[in-house]
């Protein structure tokens, strides 16, 4: 796999990673301006109420104090991706507990503190819509009594507060169930959970003389951040620049905007930079965390263990704004129907307005909760047939060349390989051990999110090469990735690459670090800017060298062909001297997968792009009485087409396990009446160093059409299956079987007893 | 969430710091309770009193009566030479706290004061009879830590007190200590519940002479299951018995439901940890015998 | 609220500074002293990125007072190593793949040298005991791990002498 390339399929070191253990990599949290003022932002304690009054005269006259902006010192603008129902401050109706209501800027952050505190709030409660169950119901409140007048993309199908149905429908699902031997019909619930990301969001904000603001924020998107705060702003985006100094994690977390905007805005009324970050406390109770979920699933089998029908629905908690709910509640759909041969399909996402935060995108957003429902339900299915659940899985599982739920037609469909090694890898033909010890398996697919990326690269006059990408490095090692293609295709060393990244004034566009896309389309677009520099240094050297172009070949540095030889670094200078250099430019875009457009409603995302299948295996044992699980062995198989960078994918499977391990035994944000209890990390519990397993990684590999290489998107899928394959194997070790996360040791000991009496 | 800040190098200007500022000032030891009590706005004192620079209170003494300096870090005292042996419960009650970075800091004194239902080493101590010096104006007083904590972050310390060391008496032969606890992870974790035992049997080795068992986070405040020791003195100690005591304390207990666990899942794991805490001094006393 | 003059002894240099006594060793690092290796996130030594060395043992600064700090020893990630080198640590955490997104890595780094200072021949669970206090939300720990009992072999092949700023 590896012998026909000197870079790319080698785990070499990630080019970021010196400064980082020196403490000299420099993250937006650090970032600092002489002069720079400190902001807050006051939330709302109350989930749902009018908002009378904000009176923050006498917190603007406490010392320090610089600005105190409320809703009636910004644009009155509506914003929000998929519905325009968001506003920088509350405006007459608070709709979460920690909703901005104001914001402030000081000299000093324990000035801003106690502005905040001084500023009045006049508020009268209304009763709450708490969850999904609350708002669907008949009498239900209005989240949004305006919903209708919002501006929304079309296709989205809203009503009341559903701001979104998404729908995949194929065949007969009614024919289906009478086909079928056996029907099945299971509901699952999963809590919110958290990105966790070790970096609070932050931003810092300064203008300059021209009407022109600077952000230099920890933001995954820059050039969807500009947009935003254009709109907000009310300039146009040419105006508003982003810069990614750094960032300490993002997984989806830092997608939409954060503080971008209340430092901006700030920094405009005092006339000073301004640096605003999220506390703890704020990022529990109003980020962007994983949407809280209800899925029913009914699914018909016949007795040898063929699926004929499925019909299931999945409820998402979207929180006070509709934010990435639809979308979400559209992949939902494509997650429901996993990669599975079903024949008839009723599948439907719901994104339902609530009055708490807003939640938003979480690596693989939609993919735990609903893999959790569908891949535990069909071991209940093995286990009623008598049936082993790995024979279940691979008698439905798609092939090569078949349909996807959408009607797109499956290539490199890697899956069938990931079930068997993996079952292999874990001992599969025992499955239980020893008492209080159970194996589980899971598998799922995903998709490489498309959307363009551009990247301009120029060689020094030295022979380096630099790389300018519009991408900002979340810590997946992408751009390491991307230069490796570069480097590759040049002919250079990773160490003769420099890369510039993420400025939205100087930086070509790209659609930002999510859905698993930056080293797939970024090394495509290098792929392409080395084709571009490639004619344009082998033009110079025929030139320079007095040899025609086709006998000239570009080599470990070197153009070289009729005993005559002039290196990258030599042709560098010419350009500079007499052409103005050596630069090119690569765009990419992913060309769109065909899809049968009459199977989908409402429906943002219908169908995976190079998808990537996987299967988790675990090992691990039940303590009977506390319910505490030991986990002895995990492991992964993920066809990611081509391995890229071992070693980075690796490590992209262990963290995106643990995280995943996380949401299925430890993690929950706990909501009494529209508050948050667990707002802190005492009480929010993410796995430590003691808690996570090794993980034994896979690399499968069934090369991608469209990837750079072959490779598709790593990144988000480890966290897809790790509540499912923990389920299944408590289900063997304990022989109860939970439905709700996460497992907690209190669930299962709970279960256990209950089953005893 | 300004004060002024103090390091009175003897334990008379501490104490005279103490009686000067009464409720609006705090000792500050290792800041593992205080400043993050600080920081989530539950206290805010005007006046903060750095013992770090007073003598007299990190001393760890092992002849005769046991004595554990108010300062000791969980640090020292999972370290601790002399506790390796039938001790071994207070090194276990120390190491599950938090990481090395806490423990490194955080004290058993400021652990006692701060009066956290759940608090880890202090149910040790409590299984060991101890007792508390404080120093005062008027001078030194011992309490029984039994009873020292009288609410959620509240004790019998005086508001011009101090707390300078725990005590308890060496453990008779045949005895030996263990603790154990139950979390959501396995690490930087506030006990859901938690046990712990001081055992000591007879000359037959089968037999319960004497017996302690205290638990945690299932009150408003640590305490001794009393009835499961009652039922345990003087019986053998078998697995039955063991399981018997466990139910007894599992009905003594007064948890409540919190964001952490439900009150029934407490009172499960006491009926769980009580008879396995036990068990393992069992075996440490059987083994220390042989 | 008066500042207090304070002398901190950082890498081995002394650091004059005014600050309000109930400012954190943290905040003064990273604020008064432009010393951003040491990070901040949950302010309430739940997560251990602001982890440093004080007289070798490894704290959390964002609940230790800068006015606590006085006279004592204390090294953050730039004083790990002389300007210019690496440490055997960094080296490993470089050579293992221990880093992605890197923002806890300097405070697992001084956890680390801390506990390789006082148990060189560590085993697996050790290093997992002693990193617990350190969360890491993209690594899962493994690699860190791995970097961590390798920087251990290449210590006892051949110690680092005790620089100034690492000297306790």
């Amino acid at each position: 796999m590896t012998q026909a390339t000197r870079i790319v399929g080698h785990s070499v070191p990630r080019m970021d990673a010196p400064g980082k253990v020196t403490g000299t990599a420099l993250y937006a949290a650090d970032f600092a301006l002489p002069g720079m003022l400190y902001g807050k932002v006051l939330r709302s304690r109350e989930p749902h109420a009018r908002l009378v009054r904000v009176d923050t005269s006498r917190a603007a006259r406490l010392p320090g104090v610089r600005a105190v902006i409320t809703a009636t010192d910004v644009p009155d603008v509506r914003y929000g991706g998929s519905v325009k129902d968001e506003r920088v401050f509350a405006r007459e109706r608070i709709r979460f507990a920690g909703q901005p209501l104001a914001a402030v800027a000081a000299t000093s952050l324990d000035a801003a503190t106690a502005a905040l505190a001084a500023i009045e709030v006049v508020a009268t409660p209304l009763a709450p819509v708490l969850d999904v169950a609350a708002a669907l119901s008949p009498a239900a409140p209005l989240v949004h009594e305006a919903w209708a007048s919002y501006t929304a993309l079309p296709i989205l199908h809203r009503a009341g507060n559903v701001c979104n149905r998404a729908r995949i429908v194929v065949g007969d699902v009614e024919r289906g169930f009478v086909e079928a031997d056996r029907i099945f019909e299971n509901r699952f619930t999963t809590s919110s959970v958290h990105q966790g990301y070790t970096e609070p969001r932050a931003a810092v904000a300064q203008w300059d003389s021209s009407g022109l603001v600077t952000v230099w924020s920890n933001t995954q998107l820059p050039f969807e951040i500009q947009t935003t705060l254009a709109e907000i702003l009310q300039m146009p985006p040419s105006k508003v620049r982003i810069i990614v100094p750094g960032i300490g994690g993002g997984f989806g977390g830092k997608l939409r905007i954060g503080m971008e905007h209340f430092a901006a805005l700030l920094a405009m009324k005092t006339g000073r930079p301004v640096k605003v970050m999220t506390s703890s406390e704020e990022e529990l109770t109003a980020a962007y965390a994983r949407q809280p979920a209800i899925v029913e699933v009914k699914t018909g089998v016949t007795n040898d263990g063929r699926l004929t029908a499925r019909e299931a629905r999945l409820w998402f908690d979207t929180g006070a704004f509709a934010g990435s709910g639809p979308g979400v509640a559209s992949v939902a759909t494509l997650m429901l129907a996993g990669p599975y041969r079903i024949p008839n399909l009723l599948l439907e996402g719901f994104a339902v307005y609530t009055n708490k935060t807003n939640f938003g995108s979480f690596r693989a957003p939609s993919g735990p909760q609903a893999n959790f429902a569908v891949e535990s339900q069909m071991d209940i299915i093995a286990d009623a047939l008598g049936v082993d659940p790995l024979e279940l899985r691979l008698k439905n599982i798609v092939r090569e060349g078949e349909e996807g739920p959408t009607g797109q037609v499956l290539t490199a469909v890697g899956l069938e390989e990931c079930l068997r090694r993996a079952a292999d890898a874990i001992g599969w033909q025992d499955r239980r051990p020893e008492a209080g010890r159970g194996k589980g398996i899971a598998c799922g697919w995903w998709t490489t999110t498309g959307g363009s990326s551009g990247v301009y690269i120029k060689v020094n006059p030295d022979g380096t090469i630099a790389l300018n990408t519009g991408a900002a490095e979340i810590g997946t090692a992408a751009l390491t990735g991307a230069a490796q293609v570069l480097a590759e295709d040049l002919g250079v060393q990773l160490t003769d690459i420099n890369v510039v990244s993420a400025d939205t004034l100087s930086t070509p566009f790209d659609f930002g670090a999510q859905g698993s896309r930056t080293a797939f389309a970024v090394g495509n677009a290098c792929r392409a800017a080395v084709a571009d520099l490639k004619r344009q240094i082998l033009a110079l050297a025929s030139k320079h060298l007095g040899v025609e172009e086709h006998a000239l070949t570009l080599r470990e540095g070197s153009v070289a062909g009729e005993g005559k030889r002039a290196t990258l670094a030599e042709l560098a200078r010419i350009s500079q001297a007499s052409g103005g250099g050596l630069i090119a430019h690569g765009t990419f875009v992913a060309p769109p997968t065909a899809y049968d457009a009459k199977r989908v409603e409402g429906h943002v995302y219908p169908a995976f792009h190079s998808p990537s299948f996987h299967a988790h295996a675990v090992d691990l044992s039940v303590d009977a009485q506390t319910g505490e699980v030991t986990i002895h062995r995990y492991v992964v198989a993920q066809d990611v087409g081509f391995a890229v960078n071992p070693s980075a994918i690796e490590g992209q499977i262990e963290g995106g396990v643990a995280q995943g391990l996380g949401q299925a035994l430890s993690e929950e944000i706990v909501y009494d009446n529209g508050r948050v209890l667990n707002a802190n990390l005492t009480d929010y519990k993410m796995p430590t160093a003691l808690d996570v397993p090794r993980v034994e990684s896979i690399l499968v590999q069934h090369p991608s059409l469209v990837g750079p290489f072959g490779a598709k998107g790593v990144g988000e899928p480890p966290n897809i299956e790790p509540p499912a394959a923990i389920a299944n194997a408590v289900a063997s070790a304990a022989g109860v079987r939970i439905t709700s996360l996460p497992i907690t040791p209190e669930k299962v000991a709970l279960a256990l007893r209950a089953r005893a009496t | 969430m300004f004060f002024n800040y103090y390091e009175p190098t003897s334990l008379r200007e501490a104490i005279e710091l103490g009686a000067r500022f009464g409720g609006d000032g705090r000792f500050l030891a290792g800041g593992t309770d205080l400043m993050v009590q600080i920081h989530r706005g539950r206290l805010d004192p005007r006046h903060v009193i750095s013992l770090q620079r007073v003598p007299g209170l990190e001393a760890i003494e092992a002849d005769g009566t046991i004595s554990i300096g108010a300062r000791v870090t969980h640090r020292r005292l999972e370290r601790a030479p002399d506790f390796q042996g039938a001790l071994r419960g207070l090194i276990e009650g120390a190491e599950v706290v938090g990481g090395h970075q806490v423990r490194n800091v955080a004290t058993v004194g400021g652990n006692i004061v701060n009066a956290s239902p759940a608090a880890d080493v202090v149910v040790v101590l409590l299984a060991l009879d101890a007792r508390l010096t404080c120093l005062g104006p008027a001078g030194e007083r011992t309490l029984a830590l039994d009873g020292f904590a009288t609410a959620p972050g509240a004790t019998a310390l005086g508001p011009d007190e101090l707390l300078s060391r725990a005590s308890f008496p060496r453990l008779a032969p045949r005895s030996a200590t263990a603790f154990l606890k139950a979390g959501r992870r396995r690490a930087m974790e506030i006990s859901i519940v938690c046990a712990a035992a001081r055992l000591t049997l007879d000359a037959d080795l089968e037999r319960c002479r004497d017996v302690r068992v205290a638990l945690g986070a299932v009150g408003p405040t640590v305490m001794r299951a009393r009835a499961a020791e009652r039922y345990l003195e003087g019986r053998p100690l078998t697995d039955g018995a063991l399981r018997d005591a466990g139910q007894i304390a599992a009905a003594e207990c007064r948890p409540i439901g919190d964001v952490r666990a439900s009150a029934r899942y407490r009172a499960l794991l006491v009926a769980t940890l009580v008879p396995r805490v036990l068990a393992r001094c069992l075996e440490r006393v059987r083994l220390q015998s042989s | 609220m008066t500042r207090i003059p304070l002398s901190l002894i950082i890498n081995g240099q002394t650091h004059e500074v005014l600050a309000e006594p109930h400012r954190t060793l943290l905040d003064v690092l990273r604020t008064d002293l432009g010393l951003v290796g040491t990070k901040e996130n949950c302010l309430e030594a739940e997560c251990g990125v602001c982890t440093v060395l004080v007289e070798g043992a490894a704290v959390n600064a964002c609940i230790l007072l800068a006015a606590q700090c006085q006279g004592r020893a204390i090294v953050t990630i730039e004083g790990l190593a002389a300007p210019g080198q690496l440490h055997p640590l960094q080296q490993a955490f470089i050579d293992h793949g221990a880093v992605q997104c890197g923002y806890c890595i300097p405070g697992m780094l001084l956890a680390a040298k801390a506990y390789l200072d006082e148990s060189p021949e560590p085993n697996e669970n050790g290093v997992r005991e002693a990193l617990a206090g350190n969360l890491c939300r993209c690594t899962g720990y493994q690699r860190i791990i791995e970097a961590v009992l390798s920087a251990a072999r290449v210590l006892r092949a051949s110690p680092t002498p005790a620089s100034p700023e690492t000297a306790s």
